[in-house]
């Protein structure tokens, strides 16, 4: 189902470039090795895998810890896998099936083509000490140092009472609850110990961590589930609080306070950002928030995100982003041979005039320039949003399936029809149109004089376009996106609800009434929202009457 | 190697056997689609957009996209109405399918949730709840259609008609078959089914959907003080359901949102135990959320009908911890993720293990797809409670492994 025009075979780079040492890297690697691609795989530090800081695995059995160091030695033995250390990625040019990536190794840059990129890199871990007001000292531990002592010198808790305090700082999640729920877990199954957990919303949709919370329990822990932070003296030995369930004010002198961790994305992620020109999301991942861009695409074709690079979660979860990565891969790069349509995303050089505005403005960074200085759209990199199209100011730039002429004939047609009143409905095809036909086919109520003109993206749609419709005889005109933070290509609905400000302004200036356009966001889910959407223009026009620009 | 001639059986049309399905598809691997109802899409089909001014990221509309790409994929052959009878495991795995009981069964229907909107010829035909399931519309009772002839929707198929029996021989089997929203029910003190503005958290969904805004069910109007309470069947050691069910903090604060921003003016409390985690930016969404919600952190036991359909609430304060009564005028359980009542069945059929809670049992810790047997593999909620989100990555895990079985990779 494509509006493309067969094209040619393009013969592309299947090496893949991974990301991060960690075992999600390493997974990775190996994943993407045993479908037959070669791999690069990078870390920052000196360490991979095992030798690597690990703050984040936990409910790991001596089963799983085996078949990670497997995994690990098969890797580091594997021909197809080629792994540098204290390599960072200095640039990237190119696009996805010929990137150009330039490795730095202190200071030999090494030079490398492949087809496709995966980002694994690692979390940030730091203890929360600060946000409590207290300092580490040797009754003031973090999450790592209890656990520490519960390996090297268990003893050392034998009679003690610890507090834990988790969540009560700031929001957490199920890894870092389950970390905590364990170490309780094993503290109470030496003599003589006593532990209070002292938190806000205890985060259990985790498999299982319900049942470890109440074995916590059933072994003698206490929870405490607070409203707000305890006060806890400067040398950790008192901590008072309003117990809500006895309704008092409470002290406890325990031997040791553990404070929890927060996770956040790694401190690389800024700069990779920039350097692959990866949107970041929320809390710094490699990933927005952005329903289209799960399990693990960026907004880049080609450039793929798993496990920490993208979200706080488990390795096992972690590993399950990798299979869908390495899925992806195989999809992408398959034989080496990709047929590429002509016409996806066309750029007149002749009206080319370098300005570039679409190199900036395109989301999925798939444009770049070539030696006679004109934009070059790569066809296997472009997602055909149409934003570039409409921000050209040359319009040199046509969209296959979605030309200017194309789109503007739809229209004209579109308003021949007899019923009245005229409404002209620029539908995303994503959302909007969606839910239009979705509208028709459960027979919501439509007025009879409703057109819907299917575009790719809303970002597709020219301030032409919006004022040309009304000039062909519009009563009413309708630009309907994907809501914010759900467009496909990031922020098309915004270039769109711009381009209707615009609009705005110019018809105030003509004397036509504001109230004839409208924007609308929809989800393709929404027959009977986008039913009550026209039904209000149809009844605004009733109001104010038929377009006087009507001879 | 070639995937040619390699079949993989999915069993379960919801989004993860739709995702398990298309993944494979893409490999031109050859899939039989067994849906037991005569619908795809399972329950998230059936829910509906929750945004603001802004996405909520529920992933409702990744399932009407998912569903799209099924149906218009030909490497996909669906088998609606039908379940599994058993199977021959020698080289290749020979599943005998028979056509499905359920909806001619009122009672297996009742317990296992699942309704379909009704058209005009109310009892007499469903609807499907998305435009990309075909056919829309089904005949249950044939003699009122046969009766009011012009009323019947166009393309509407009879039940009869479908399903399948039969045997197909396949190289790896995908249990994908779902979970059953907890029955509210047997919560006797909230009255669910007794009073009218009591409704579940999937019944808000459905109403959504349909009407385009939640209204009370007594009187079509937008509510104007709704109670959410959470952890209805979930966290209940009572009841032996020893499991957060993931998705009802995030789809009650989202939905009490969307409540927000259509009208202002109204009220939502959320009453709850601890609030789980919704999306990326959790921090963020929720100091939105107690900007804009009253949050209590108790869960009402009793429920008590008042005039007007409007129902009282009663629960303990938490300054003072005496009892406090309000009045709402529409209450929502969100009711969690149960174990399908096939699991143990299927199980059975299979030859794999059920976990302590009912849920299928992965093999090992590090891989949640596959299972003990060689061949046969688990994707979504079948194995678990999951999000939208985490369902598709875990079908997209059981494709990948699928085909690592089959030698395809």
């Amino acid at each position: 189902m494509t509006n493309f025009t067969d094209g040619k075979e393009l013969k592309i780079n299947t090496d893949v470039l991974v990301v991060g040492g960690g075992f999600t890297g390493i997974k990775a690697a190996s994943e993407i090795s045993n479908l037959g691609y070669q791999v690069t795989l990078i870390e920052n530090e000196a360490n991979i895998g095992s030798q690597k800081e690990q703050k984040t695995l936990v409910g790991l059995t001596d089963e799983d810890h085996k078949c990670l160091q497997e995994m690990e030695s098969r890797v580091t033995s594997d021909k197809r896998i080629e792994i540098l250390t204290k390599t960072k990625i200095a640039t990237i040019k190119g696009m996805p099936g010929d990137f150009s990536v330039r490795l730095s190794n202190n200071d030999n840059i090494l030079e490398k083509k492949v087809g496709a990129v995966v980002v694994a890199n690692d979390f940030s871990v730091n203890s929360l000490n600060d946000k409590y007001g207290l300092s580490l000292s040797d009754n003031i531990l973090t999450q790592s140092q209890i656990e520490e002592i519960l390996v090297s010198d268990k003893e050392k808790l034998a009679d003690k009472t610890v507090a834990f305090l988790v969540g009560l700082a700031q929001e957490t999640n199920p890894l870092i609850m389950e970390r905590v729920m364990r170490t309780v877990i094993d503290i109470n199954e030496i003599d003589g110990t006593a532990t209070y957990i002292y938190t806000g919303n205890l985060k259990v949709a985790s498999d299982g961590l319900e049942r470890i919370y109440k074995e916590g329990r059933d072994k003698g822990a206490t929870y405490f589930k607070l409203q707000e932070m305890p006060k806890i003296s400067q040398d950790g030995k008192i901590v008072s609080y309003h117990d809500p369930v006895l309704r008092r004010d409470i002290e406890v002198s325990p031997d040791m306070i553990v404070v929890d961790d927060e996770i956040y994305a790694g401190k690389n992620n800024a700069d990779l950002s920039e350097i692959l020109r990866v949107d970041l999301g929320a809390g710094g991942f490699l990933q927005k928030d952005n329903v289209h861009r799960f399990p693990v695409y960026s907004n880049r074709e080609g450039i793929f995100v798993v496990g920490p690079g993208r979200d706080v979660q488990k390795l096992q979860a972690a590993w399950m982003d990798v299979e869908n990565a390495a899925l992806e891969i195989k999809s992408f790069l398959g034989n080496g041979i990709k047929i590429v349509p002509d016409n996806k995303a066309v750029v007149d050089t002749g009206k080319c005039v370098f300005c570039l505005t679409c190199y900036r403005c395109c989301p999925h960074g798939a444009i770049y320039w070539a030696e006679e200085n004109k934009a070059v759209i790569s066809p296997l990199a472009c997602q055909s949003c149409g934003i570039c199209a409409s921000e050209c100011p040359m319009d040199a730039i046509q969209i296959g399936g979605f030309t200017d002429d194309e789109i503007k004939n739809s229209v004209k047609k579109s308003l021949d029809a007899k019923n009245e009143p005229k409404i002209v409905a620029f539908c995303c095809q994503n959302s909007a149109f969606e839910a239009g036909e979705m509208a028709k086919k459960f027979k919501i109520k439509l007025p009879d004089g409703l057109k819907m003109i299917k575009v790719p993206c809303a970002g597709k749609i020219d301030l032409d376009y919006i004022l040309n419709t009304f000039v062909e005889g519009a009563d009413g005109v309708l630009i309907m996106a994907c809501h914010n933070g759900n467009c496909k290509s990031e922020k098309g609905n915004i270039y769109a609800g711009w381009r209707v400000d615009d609009a705005h302004r110019m018809l105030e200036e003509t004397g036509l009434e504001k109230e004839r356009l409208r924007f609308v966001t929809l989800a393709s889910n929404m027959g009977s929202g986008f039913s009550s959407a026209v039904a209000e223009m149809e009844n605004k026009i009733k109001e104010i009457g038929l377009s006087p620009l009507r001879n | 190697m070639s995937t040619e001639n390699k079949k993989v059986m999915v069993i379960g049309g919801g989004i993860a056997g739709l995702t398990v399905a298309w993944e494979l598809s893409r490999f031109n691997i050859s899939v039989e689609l067994i849906e037991k109802t005569c619908f795809l899409g399972g329950h998230a089909i059936q829910f509906c957009c929750k945004a603001t001014d802004e996405c909520l990221q529920c992933g409702a509309c990744s399932v009407e996209d998912m569903l799209k790409k099924v149906a218009d994929e030909p490497n996909i052959n669906v088998h609606l109405a039908t379940e599994v009878e058993s199977i021959n495991k020698d080289k290749k795995f020979a599943v005998s399918l028979k056509k499905s009981s359920l909806l001619t069964d009122s009672e297996k229907l009742n317990e296992s949730g699942i309704c379909y909107e009704e058209s005009s010829l109310k009892g007499a035909v469903l609807r499907g709840y998305s435009k990309n399931n075909t056919p829309l519309y089904v005949i249950l009772d044939k003699k009122i259609c046969d009766d009011n002839p012009g009323a019947v929707p166009e393309g509407a198929v009879e039940l009869d008609k479908m399903g399948m029996s039969g045997t197909i021989e396949v190289d790896a089997v995908v249990l994908a078959s779902g979970f059953k929203p907890f029955n509210a029910e047997i919560k006797e003190t909230y009255g669910y089914r007794k009073f009218n503005n009591v409704i579940t958290g999937l019944d808000m969904e459905r109403i959504k959907r349909e009407k385009g805004a939640i209204v009370r069910p007594s009187d079509g109007k937008e509510p104007q003080k709704v109670a959410f309470i959470q952890c209805v069947g979930s966290r209940d050691e009572r009841l032996g359901n020893l499991w957060c069910s993931h998705v009802c903090c995030p789809y009650a604060l989202r939905m009490a949102e969307n409540i927000k921003y259509k009208n202002n003016e109204s009220e939502v409390t959320v009453f709850y135990m601890d609030i789980q985690n919704a999306g990326k930016n959790f921090p963020e969404f929720y100091e939105k959320c107690k900007l804009n919600q009253r949050f209590i952190r108790n869960i009402p036991v009793d429920i008590y009908p008042m005039e007007g359909d409007q129902l009282r609430l009663r629960y303990m304060a938490e300054d003072d911890g005496l009892p406090v009564e309000e009045v709402f005028d529409l209450v929502v359980l969100s009711i969690g993720i149960m174990p399908n009542l096939e699991n143990s069945s299927l199980a059975e059929i299979f030859g794999i293990e059920l976990t302590d809670d009912g849920f299928f049992a992965g093999k090992d810790n590090l891989n949640r797809t596959s299972t003990s047997k060689s061949g046969i593999f688990i994707a979504g909620t079948a194995e678990g409670p999951k999000t939208i989100a985490a369902s598709m990555a875990h079908a997209g895990q059981a494709a990948g492994e699928v085909m690592k079985h089959l030698g395809v990779s």
